[in-house]
């Protein structure tokens, strides 16, 4: 999957990233916070089958930060 | 582990919540939060109401109010209970524990032991096992389960992440031997590497009630050393890991399989991971009870009894079913259980002081 196609299943899945470019801040997102972190684990291990934990995710800066944790 | 254990039924079951009704809503915009903001995150985590213990009720009250009712519903006397089990992580004491004060406020017999398990969300299923084995193999013929806590005495009201989430309440579990050979089966585990994802720091031997400083965290929650505190993100991954394993565990032990069960009754977290789990493990949400959460709240060892009796109450009441239930949490530890399950008398959930 190329990272154009895993923003677009992000931006499809998780309402949080539906305006998300590559290089938006995660702490920048609306309502960005736990909930947030526990709407991307779900995400990751539904759609990616990629069990995370939050430190992974709270490590990441930017949107394309996280779509590197996908292989 | 994992254990079958025959000739035992549940016998009834009695939730008594807290008097004192939260609105998540309401709540949020008194502490200045926005509207919107709170409506999207009640509608993906399911907050709406809670029921916490008013000022000076415990965990114990609670539990002696829904015995006390159980009891009288099913027409027995307390002297013709063998053993009592209290579940709980929220005592009245040190010492002794809630067990102890319950078999002298209730009047057991002399010959009923009474200890505490100190367990949490995945407690209610351990107490089952644990009051189930007395009935099959311990010599007694009727073991009352007690499990509660008031869990939103512990939380920081300034964690915005822990403090919504929380209802006080006490449940009542009668668990008797019969001639009855079908199992309830129980996986029952722990993984104490993850200890520190939900703590209460202060307050027992190693770290003695003192002196407190409150921290802030990434999100802006504060927080303090004798606030339950949790790693909401390491307990989620633990969830989805461990949790969905151990009822697919428990079907293969039970024979049975997700379109056989009539029920999942989960401990109810909140409504978003009790969704995530039920589609993890392939059964409908309409099997799954998820209300409990959003009219009582998370209720620790006490949500299970309470789901089964707001979710599943006039069924049991009148059938069978064949139920797979998960308590997990705290430890981290978790309990999956199956089995038919009922007629059983349930009594209404209660609130207390009355």
């Amino acid at each position: 999957m190329t990272p154009d196609e895993k923003l677009r299943l992000l931006r499809s899945d998780v309402d949080l990233f539906a305006a998300a470019q590559p290089d938006t801040q995660l702490a920048a997102l609306p309502d960005w916070g736990s909930l947030a972190i526990l709407l991307i684990i779900v995400h990751l291990e539904e759609k990616h089958q990629l069990t995370v934990t939050g430190a992974q995710i709270r490590a990441c800066r930017t949107v394309a930060d996280l779509l590197a944790l996908i292989p | 582990m994992h254990s079958s254990l025959s000739n035992i039924r549940v016998a009834g079951v009695a939730v008594t919540t807290g008097a004192v009704v939260r609105d998540y809503i309401a709540d949020g915009l008194a502490a200045g939060l926005e509207r919107p903001a709170l409506e999207r995150i009640a509608q993906t985590i399911g907050f709406r109401e809670r029921r916490v213990a008013a000022a000076g009720v415990t965990a114990l009250d609670l539990c002696a109010d829904a015995t006390e009712r159980l009891l009288s519903e099913m027409g027995l006397d307390a002297t013709s209970i063998d053993a009592v089990i209290f579940v709980t992580q929220t005592p009245d004491h040190a010492q002794p524990n809630n067990a102890s004060l319950l078999h002298g406020r209730l009047g057991l017999s002399k010959s009923a032991p009474a200890y505490d398990l100190s367990m949490g969300c995945s407690g209610w299923v351990t107490g089952l096992h644990q009051a189930a084995l007395l009935c099959a193999h311990g010599g007694a013929a009727r073991v009352l389960l007690c499990a509660g806590d008031t869990l939103s005495r512990l939380t920081n009201p300034g964690d915005r992440s822990m403090d919504p989430l929380f209802g006080d309440a006490g449940s009542a579990t009668i668990v008797e031997k019969t001639g009855r050979s079908a199992p309830l089966h129980f996986v029952l585990g722990a993984d104490g590497s993850g200890a520190e994802a939900i703590v209460v720091k202060q307050g027992g031997a190693r770290q003695p009630a003192g002196a407190l400083t409150e921290r802030t965290d990434a999100d802006g929650n504060r927080s303090h050393d004798a606030n339950l505190v949790m790693n909401g993100a390491d307990v989620f991954s633990f969830t989805l890991r461990e949790v969905p394993s151990a009822i697919q565990a428990v079907m293969r032990l039970a024979g049975t399989s997700p379109e056989v069960v009539d029920a999942l009754v989960l401990h109810q977290a909140n409504r978003f991971i009790l969704s995530t789990l039920a589609k993890k493990v392939g059964i409908p949400e309409a099997k799954t009870p998820m209300a409990a959460f959003e009219r009582y709240g998370n209720q620790s060892s006490a949500s299970i009894p309470c789901a089964l009796i707001d979710g599943l109450g006039d069924r049991l009441e009148g059938g069978t079913l064949k139920v797979v239930g998960c308590g997990f949490g705290v430890g981290l530890s978790w309990g999956a259980f199956a089995g038919e399950i009922g007629p059983l008398t349930v009594a209404p959930i209660g609130t207390f002081p009355r």
